[in-house]
């Protein structure tokens, strides 16, 4: 009787062989081939507390952050030119952050639209991270496959490599995530990477000062309850970070399905209209402009946040509503005199 | 002998030659705030007055209550299931607000700074309030304001002209508000829309939820008020920066002009994720222009030096004190602190300037350093190019809490644990120690003197505490004064 009180349950058993093995895959050795992870053994509960320690890591500073590992495609070939921690430098910096990647839908949607820019999905869930880590490499993994055979002999088509199973929208990079794809993309998803983190403390610790071009926060845990709206990744007082680390210029996308949390975010980036007419008092919605209806249309990034991530789907399925905001960082204000 | 006495918990020298009154301490201890005359030691004052306490009453009733009913639920229930422990009278806290509150709504005031030279701000240690003194010509205190924080605040300070308070708190928020509040407060009347839920059937699915969201749409039919509007504070005030982390210290900071730009002020805060994060000062405190990378373990400590605005020196749980150019996150000494072993908590940075003396033709720059339940004053002096290295080290009788510059003496004041053993946070003394000591700058030394003043006011000493303590008493004491060292971080997070 006792076994079996320690004994985990089957469920588990399963999950971690299953995690062992595509651990194991990462690490075979060039040209073999690599499975798409399945997202059911990766499934984590949707929240975590942003005010908790974890067990992080997390650069000194934005100079001490290597990004080798993460892009090796975009290493800098001179050897000398190391970092603060002695890691290789890159050849361009990272430019896009996705906060709260979850299960990298938009990342890999973003991928081969913006081919020669780094771009970095975060998210706490260590899960989450461990299967869009896999699903990147098995990504890169495919393309590389494909490539060869390309350039190869095209007639000699026995290795088993990833068939699709139906017809795909020429729009769309992927198909069924699960089996990945039989197109090249540009980029060969070799842009974009995913790293655990805690971006409400700590993405000044990997992006400098106006560094980033574009920040996306989707579908954000929305903490209904209004004891837990500090927990929410859109404040004002937050929002002078995403200010900090984004480029006079840069754009902050939002989409969410809570209609409130919509309200919330516009409340929070834009200043509401004053009844006696009098200037609001300084703060960081000074920092940040609404993009106009039209250009956030035509914007292709736009179409990935609303169809490609997982989140958006599954609010296509449930027939849900899906609120879109951008806002423009402006310039910092004159110093007062 | 006589019983256990508090020691000072803050201590305060003020100048007041410029504007032709005598020099005072003001130094806080147990729950009282007390002021001496600088020269002759005399105890000028203390606050709360024990028979004026019907005075505070009123004062302090109002807000205090306020900050009962509308403070997050989590910490009601703490403090609830806290009083349960102690004794049966958990009710007179929380709901009935009228005598009990005003006397006895705090055991300890950590935080006092001098505005102008003659308001006294304090924040009291459980009611989270932030009070404001008058100090008269005869270093009579006065309160003039009672304001309630959300959250017990870590530090307090004051904006480089000294009329407005700057505050950080536990939970990341820096306020700033007026020393003396411009006028009548009018509360923003939140729009009195009904309370609606924010899921619907269209953001949430599984069973669960959908329960839950039925229930709070019963709930929402019951209740009239919006829970997301509620303003919390009662007078006016702004917040102005917030980290998603535990503020440890805030301090502004001017900059004065040069060829190229005009005077900017900038607020510099702290936190225990090891950041140190440069804002540009009011009204443009939400522009972030720095942050200053170098610490592994939390912050605790900010001091730039009055003699060079440039300058910073942060310390924290690290064995190293850095001195930085922090506007360009440059840092230009690692100051490793002396016998590291084990863990070392910095509890204090002070900056003390003496003019030129008949001693010496130059002036003396001292940074004085403690550490968490050390009786150890490290002490280190600053060259020209802001190179800053180690003296000799001063030893109290026991564990340095605060200190402050006398320059007009040439010398400092140190107040020292009167309770607990030299080089322990938690071992009690069986009789009181000394409650300050003093040193003078002399033939190139910090050597200790005895000062009339000092030993005036040790031989009156503070108060007394009961004499039979708990244990679970004094370990509370005991985290009023050595709190910082909880800041560590051990890992235990969840995944």
């Amino acid at each position: 009787m006792v076994d079996k009180v320690d004994n985990p349950p089957a469920k588990r058993i399963k999950r971690e062989e299953y995690r062992r093995n595509v651990q194991a895959q990462q690490e075979a050795p060039e040209g073999s081939v690599i499975k798409m992870p399945q997202k059911k053994f990766f499934r984590q509960r949707a929240h975590a507390n942003p005010f908790s320690d974890h067990k992080l890591n997390y650069p000194i500073s934005p100079a001490h952050m290597d990004w080798s590992s993460h892009f090796p495609a975009f290493v800098d070939p001179d050897e000398s030119k190391k970092n603060l921690s002695g890691g290789r430098k890159l050849t361009k910096e990272v430019e896009v952050v996705d906060i709260g990647c979850g299960f990298g839908g938009l990342m890999v949607g973003l991928a081969p639209l913006l081919p020669d820019t780094l771009m970095v999905g975060m998210e706490i869930r260590i899960s989450v991270l461990e299967y869009l880590s896999s699903r990147i490499h098995a990504l890169r993994n495919q393309q590389q496959r494909l490539k060869s055979k390309s350039t190869n002999t095209p007639t000699d088509s026995t290795e088993p490599i990833a068939t699709p199973v139906q017809s795909t929208d020429p729009s769309s990079p992927t198909n069924d995530d699960e089996i990945g794809t039989d197109k090249i993309f540009p980029g060969n998803f070799e842009n974009i990477t995913a790293i655990r983190s805690n971006t409400m403390k700590f993405l000044p610790n990997f992006f400098a000062h106006h560094q980033l071009s574009k920040i996306f926060i989707c579908f954000p845990d929305p903490h209904f309850k209004a004891r837990k709206h500090k927990a929410r990744i859109v404040s004002e007082t937050l929002n002078s970070e995403y200010a900090y680390v984004l480029r006079p210029g840069g754009l902050l996308y939002t989409i969410t399905d809570v209609e409130e949390y919509h309200h919330w975010v516009l409340r929070h980036f834009l200043h509401g209209e004053l009844e006696d007419g009098s200037t609001p008092p300084g703060s960081s919605k000074d920092l940040f402009e609404r993009v106009s209806e039209e250009e956030v249309d035509a914007d292709p990034c736009v179409r990935v946040m609303k169809y490609e991530t997982e989140e958006s789907k599954k609010v296509t399925r449930n027939k849900g509503n899906k609120y879109v905001a951008v806002f423009r960082r402006k310039a910092d204000p004159e110093w007062p005199v | 002998m006589a019983g256990l006495q508090h020691p000072f918990h803050c201590l305060r020298y003020v100048n007041r030659q410029s504007t032709g009154q005598s020099d005072v301490v003001i130094a806080t201890a147990g729950r009282n705030l007390y002021s001496y005359n600088a020269s002759n030691g005399q105890r000028l004052d203390v606050w709360p007055q024990v028979d004026a306490s019907a005075e505070d009453k009123t004062a302090d009733a109002a807000p205090a209550s306020e900050s009962e009913s509308q403070g997050p639920p989590e910490k009601r229930r703490k403090l609830s299931s806290h009083e349960d422990q102690k004794d049966g009278e958990k009710e007179p806290k929380s709901k009935d607000s009228g005598k009990k509150e005003a006397s006895n709504s705090w055991t300890n005031i950590p935080l006092l700074t001098i505005a102008q030279g003659k308001y006294v701000i304090i924040m009291t240690s459980e009611d989270k309030c932030v009070r404001v003194m008058n100090l008269d010509n005869d270093g009579k205190l006065k309160q003039l304001s009672a304001r309630t924080m959300p959250k017990k605040l870590s530090a307090l300070t004051l904006t480089p002209d000294e009329k407005n308070i700057l505050c950080c708190d536990k939970f990341g928020d820096v306020y700033t508000f007026p020393v003396i509040p411009s006028g009548e407060y009018v509360k923003p009347q939140p729009k009195a829309k009904p309370y609606e839920p924010a899921a619907t059937n269209l953001t949430v699915h599984t069973k669960r939820n959908l329960e839950s969201l039925e229930q709070q749409m019963r709930q929402a039919a019951l209740s009239k008020t919006n829970q997301e509007e509620r303003v919390v504070l009662n007078f006016e005030h702004q917040l102005i920066i917030g980290h998603v982390s535990l503020l440890t210290d805030v301090i502004s900071v001017a900059r004065p002009a040069d060829s190229t730009v005009g005077q900017r002020t900038y607020i510099l805060t702290a936190d225990r994720d090891e950041h140190i994060r440069v804002s540009r000062g009011l009204p443009q405190a939400h522009v972030i222009e720095q942050f200053c990378f170098g610490h592994s373990s939390f912050v605790s400590k900010l001091c730039i030096p009055s003699w060079d605005p440039t300058v910073l020196i942060s310390g924290g749980g690290d064995n190293y004190l850095l001195v930085w150019n922090w506007l360009e996150n440059q840092i230009l000494q690692k100051v490793e602190l002396p016998g590291s072993q084990g863990e070392t908590t910095v509890s204090g940075i002070w900056d003390v300037s003496l003019g030129p003396t008949a001693d010496s033709a130059e002036a003396t720059n001292t940074i004085f350093v403690a550490r968490e339940g050390s009786s150890q004053l490290l002490c280190y002096t600053v060259a020209n190019d802001n190179t800053i290295s180690q003296q000799d080290t001063l030893q109290l009788s026991g564990n340095v809490i605060d200190l402050t510059g006398i320059d007009s003496k040439g010398s400092i004041l140190v107040s020292v644990d009167t309770l607990r053993e030299s080089e322990s946070t938690s071992a009690w003394r069986s009789s009181s120690g000394t409650l300050l000591e003093t040193f003078r700058f002399t033939s190139g030394k910090w050597t200790p003197v005895e000062d009339s003043m000092v030993l005036k006011i040790n031989s009156e000493g503070t108060e007394s505490l009961p004499a039979s303590l708990e244990e679970k008493q004094k370990k509370e004491l005991n985290e009023t004064i050595y709190s910082l060292g909880n800041l560590r971080k051990r890992g235990d997070g969840d995944e």
